[in-house]
């Protein structure tokens, strides 16, 4: 008998759709996550490019040797130079503006496009060179500024440009320089003939590169230990904070909800499995009291599940690779870039994960099958061959492990969700058993329904807590992913949240102060404080002087940084050493932001020398402070108690949120107050916003994805019992209960199981979290009283639906079609 | 054909051990018809599972055609059974996902047999069922399904036919109706037929009865065995 027959008949015995089922889903759902990360991690990547408007980029304030552009070129790669600095820019009738001035060379930008327009507020047009030599493009708000139009000249240092085009959008406006002030874009060739940039000037010089990864990394691997000090390789995360955290952070979770799938996976093929194999205990004793030799079921049973395997590799690839077609229709459209090509891997790691769970999940009791007794055809009460649940467990527990490593390649994660999973299943079979028999206990003292759910749950002692474990596992991993997604979801929302200020004003004079708060209240921004400004230096620690700039040698060097004084803890910075100073402290004190004190060497107690200008400051360090260098409010590195500053002289700085409309207020700004900077940061702000938008809508998919799959992971728990409550309630109905005394005990039964799954799931998933949260997503965590309502209550109506679903034939079919049936 | 000598059988209880089988010696010889019967727990089925091979015995041996099944591990014991051992059940044990024409055909296609659907078929047709051949055993009556169940013992042409209880599950006609296909066959193919059962009507068809009680043997009759049909079953030519 060859395997594809009886593969066929036990087909059509309906035995085998389970099985199957599991396998095509836990590919479609591997290869589908798969694809759907890949892709979306590729076009993640594309835009994060976008916005160095290369794959690469080497920044430096001094000049960048010109043979690394020219080892670029011959690596196969393509280039570009930039330019950055802030500068006069005059009009003919000498108004005068200070402008941001990136000088770019003609193939610039490498990645994503230049959006400009013919007029200053006219029709956007998209191209990706730079301007020509002798011509300039203006942010649309200098032509006011400057009273200009397109077609009149401006002059930059000693050049006379021709205004070519308003320039309204460029891919890396987010980085670097942040436009201190409205931009100019110019051609790289005019720079010699504006004599603006001499030794000392500053400067940021930037060589870009951009090619095939295959030809990008030997060329990066190689520059990046050539780097000496000042010169910086450019990446998302040292580009864009904000953007570099919310894509590791997305990354992290689409890792982990695709681990978590293959565990669901992995967990629904073991049961269907498991159910499988029970059912074909007499089906092989049958076979051997006719004379097949064991290693001839192994075969037939190899045979079978190697079929099964190519069957559901097959189809669930097609599967997973409609799902995240379907992802992509329904939701390409906010995507800010074409997804990019998943290419093959998915589908290996679907066929591997097919591979994977047959030989770890399916094999075991299948191959326990050739061990059957043939004496059970004579005695059918004789037990199945002893299940070696704690082999079984371990090899699972190895292919989980094994798949999650190599899909996340990340061990920390894999560890943690892991360390979760283990945490759930001890507590879970232990507290399962305590429940099931608390159970009966107060079933006892109950009526009928309740007596018969209870006692139906306890005689099942050992499935039960199965059961409950199994169950457990999968809501705790629902749990865990509502939890992490919306404590990732608010924190970035948190971040940034409505009305966070876009523009900060630097060098406020100390006359102006009031006149500037004036001004801004009156236009009803919202504003911060203005907080005093200014330069120190530190010069010594504790007596000992510190090495200056370049020099080699260990240790802390010299650091120049904004000072400024305050009464109180700034808002959003956290303590996390010393002391807080009393608001009229006149002490020589001073709180140092944590990373700079490390960069320092320096804790509480420590004597640090400021230089500012030329005079010395002696201060204590007083506390340590964490500070939240995303959260675009004023921060500082060095805060003061006021008397020690009150002497010296400062400036002022604030930050304030323009809504979007209200643009031309910076016009009057200008007008009224030339010496003060503006940064514009509502470009970032914006830029951060879509990608983490479109990355909710992405973890938001997924969560949708790995949701179906713990569902069927409850199905397949659900059916594995419901062959012995089938039969119980047609036995009981037999003897004369009523349907809607076996129904009740059905759901009695059920929403127990569902109770105690849930409660174990809530544990286990706040345990789980908090490991995740602290050690793997750096975020931080609190208790979410919420999900102990939540988790329970949807796992009593889950499991208890399902299971009166999946009973339902006990009460609407005769009892003797039921019994005749199992 | 078949011997025994000294056969025990024991099962560890909490409480120690419980001898089920106490010594049996007995001899079957070839075309002898064997029905072992006695009171329920009296060891009968314990026997018949040791003769067949299904079981392993505690003490003593079980020689059919002269080879010792203790010797043989249980892939040998299975290999026996594909030659020369045919089964027919108190419960039938047809498979449930297979069709009667497929659950005739399983022993052939165990036996690597050519065209294992015509024979199974003809079998099936010889049982009388050759109008059920598609359907499955839960479209099937308990005498149908019996009956397919001795189809499927006889398809391999086995030189012995073990019967547990083969009329246990059956209402007295249905299971008269069985009993005489069962000789009938039995006869035909010249097979040696041991079968268990606590029917006197059965038991007196066979040639030698053997009587257990409390698991040693206490009765070795041989008798006349009436071997005219005891109802108007159709007298089918088979094969």
């Amino acid at each position: 008998m060859t395997a594809w027959r009886m593969l066929l008949r036990d087909w059509r015995g309906g035995e085998l759709g389970v099985l199957l089922a599991a396998l095509v889903v836990a590919v479609a759902i591997v290869s589908g996550i798969s694809a759907f990360t890949s892709r979306l991690q590729s076009s993640l990547e594309q835009e994060s490019h976008r916005f160095l408007a290369a794959d690469s980029a080497v920044s430096s304030s001094r000049e960048l040797p010109e043979e690394w552009i020219q080892e670029a070129q011959s690596s196969g790669l393509q280039t570009a130079e930039l330019l950055l600095f802030p500068s006069m820019v005059f009009a003919d009738d000498e108004t005068m503006v200070l402008a941001s001035v990136k000088a770019a060379s003609d193939t610039y930008p490498l990645r994503g496009e230049l959006v400009f327009s013919r007029e200053a507020f006219g029709e956007l047009e998209r191209g990706s060179e730079a301007p020509a030599a002798g011509t300039v493009w203006l942010d649309s708000r200098l032509f006011p500024l400057l009273s200009v139009d397109v077609g009149d000249t401006v002059t930059v240092g000693d050049a006379s440009l021709r205004v070519a085009a308003a320039l309204r959008s460029e891919p890396d406006q987010a980085s670097g320089f942040l436009g201190y002030g409205p931009r100019l874009l110019m051609n790289m060739s005019d720079i010699p003939a504006t004599n603006v940039v001499q030794p000392g000037s500053r400067v940021e010089y930037r060589q870009l590169f951009a090619g095939k990864p295959s030809l990008l990394q030997p060329f990066v691997e190689a520059l990046e230990p050539r780097l000496v000090s000042g010169q910086r390789l450019l990446d998302i995360d040292n580009s864009q904070r904000g953007i570099g955290s919310a894509l590791d952070r997305a990354e992290s979770f689409l890792l982990l909800a695709g681990s978590l799938g293959v565990v669901l996976a992995g967990v629904a093929i073991a049961l269907a499995a498991r159910r499988f194999s029970e059912r074909h205990y007499d089906y092989v004793a049958i076979l051997k009291s006719l004379g097949a030799e064991s290693g001839r079921i192994n075969r037939l049973y190899g045979a079978s599940l190697l079929m099964l395997g190519t069957f559901a590799t097959l189809l669930g690839g097609a599967l997973g690779w409609a799902l995240q077609a379907l992802f992509f229709s329904l939701f390409g459209d906010a995507l800010p870039v074409e997804p990019g090509p998943a290419g093959p891997r998915p589908y290996i790691v679907g066929a591997a994960t097919a591979v994977v769970c047959l030989l770890a999940f399916a094999w075991p009791p299948l191959g326990r099958l050739s061990s059957a007794s043939p004496l059970k055809v004579l005695r059918r009460d004789l037990p199945n061959a002893v299940r070696r649940s704690a082999l079984d467990n371990g090899l699972g527990l190895v292919a989980v492990l094994g798949l999650m490593l190599w899909y996340s390649g990340d061990v920390e994660l894999t560890l943690a969700v892991l360390a979760g999973l283990t945490a759930s299943v001890a507590l879970a079979a232990g507290a399962a058993f305590l429940l099931l028999r608390g159970g009966r206990l107060a079933g006892m003292r109950a009526g009928s329904i309740w007596r018969l759910g209870m006692a139906s749950l306890q005689r099942n002692g050992g499935a039960n807590t199965l059961q409950v474990v199994i169950f457990s596992l999968a809501i705790m991993l629902l749990l865990i992913l509502v939890l992490v997604r919306t404590s990732l979801l608010e924190e970035w929302q948190m971040q940034l949240p409505e009305g966070t200020p876009n523009h900060f004003l630097l060098n406020i004079a100390p006359e102006d102060v009031n006149a500037v708060r004036e001004m801004l209240a009156d236009e009803t921004v919202l504003s911060e404080p203005l907080y005093p400004m200014i330069r120190g230096r530190v010069v010594a620690i504790n007596g000992d002087e510190l090495g200056r700039g370049d020099d080699a040698g260990e240790g802390p060097r010299e650091r120049e940084s904004n000072l400024t004084w305050s009464t109180a803890l700034p808002p959003g910075n956290i303590l996390v050493d010393g002391d807080w100073w009393a608001p009229d402290s006149r002490e020589a004190l001073v709180s140092v932001e944590e990373g700079m004190a490390e960069s320092l060497q320096v804790g509480v107690g420590d004597r640090l020398r400021y230089l500012v200008g030329a005079q010395p400051l002696d201060v204590t360090v007083a506390s340590i402070r964490r500070v939240d260098w995303e959260s675009m409010q004023p921060n500082f590195f060095m805060v003061f108690p006021p008397a020690v500053l009150q002497d010296l002289p400062a400036t002022f700085m604030t930050s304030f949120y323009l809504p979007p409309g209200d643009k031309r207020f910076l016009n009057g700004f200008i007008r009224s107050y030339p010496t003060v900077t503006v940064i514009e940061m509502d470009v970032v702000i914006a830029q951060v916003r879509a990608i983490v938008t479109q990355v909710s809508a992405a973890i938001e998919l997924v969560l949708g994805v790995i949701l179906v799959a713990g569902a069927l992971v409850l199905i397949a728990g659900v059916q594995s019992s419901v062959d012995t409550r089938m039969h119980e309630g047609a036995v009981l109905r037999a003897l004369g209960a009523g349907r809607g005394l076996i129904l009740g005990g059905v759901v009695i039964e059920f929403a127990a199981l569902g109770l105690f799954a849930g409660l174990l799931a809530t544990v286990s998933a706040e345990i789980a979290v908090y490991v995740l949260q602290t050690r793997t997503l750096d975020m931080s965590y609190s208790v979410h009283p919420e999900i102990w309502m939540l988790g329970p209550v949807t796992a009593i109506l889950m499991i208890g639906m399902l299971g009166v679903w999946n009973c339902r034939r006990v009460v609407s079919s005769p009892p003797a079609l039921v019994l005749r049936e199992l | 054909m078949i011997k025994t000598e000294n056969l025990r059988k024991r099962v560890p209880l909490a409480e120690g051990e419980l001898e089920i089988l106490k010594g049996i010696d007995i001899e079957i010889k070839a075309q002898e018809s064997v029905a072992i019967i006695g009171a329920s727990g009296s060891g009968k089925s314990t026997l018949l599972g040791l003769l067949a091979g299904l079981d392993v015995a505690s003490e003593g041996d079980v020689w059919i055609d002269g080879a010792s099944l203790a010797a043989l591990d249980e892939d040998d014991r299975a290999r026996l059974r594909a030659e020369k051992v045919g089964f027919v059940f108190q419960s039938f044990q047809l498979l449930p996902s297979l069709t009667a024409l497929e659950n005739v055909m399983l022993p052939l296609e165990l036996h690597g047999r050519d065209q294992p659907d015509n024979a199974a078929r003809s079998f099936l047709q010889r049982v009388g069922l050759e109008e059920r051949v598609d359907h499955y055993p839960s479209q099937l009556s308990g005498g149908e399904q019996q009956r397919v169940a001795i189809a499927r013992a006889f398809a391999a042409e086995p030189a012995i036919l073990f019967a547990d209880e083969p009329t246990g599950n059956l209402d007295t006609a249905t299971g008269a109706h069985v009993i005489d296909l069962l000789f009938e066959i039995n006869r035909e193919q010249g097979t040696t037929l041991v079968l268990v059962t606590h029917e006197q009507r059965l038991a007196d068809r066979c040639e030698r009865r053997l009587r257990l009680h409390g698991g040693a043997l206490v009765g070795d009759e041989s008798g006349s065995a009436r071997h005219e049909p005891s109802s108007g079953a159709p007298h089918l030519r088979g094969v």
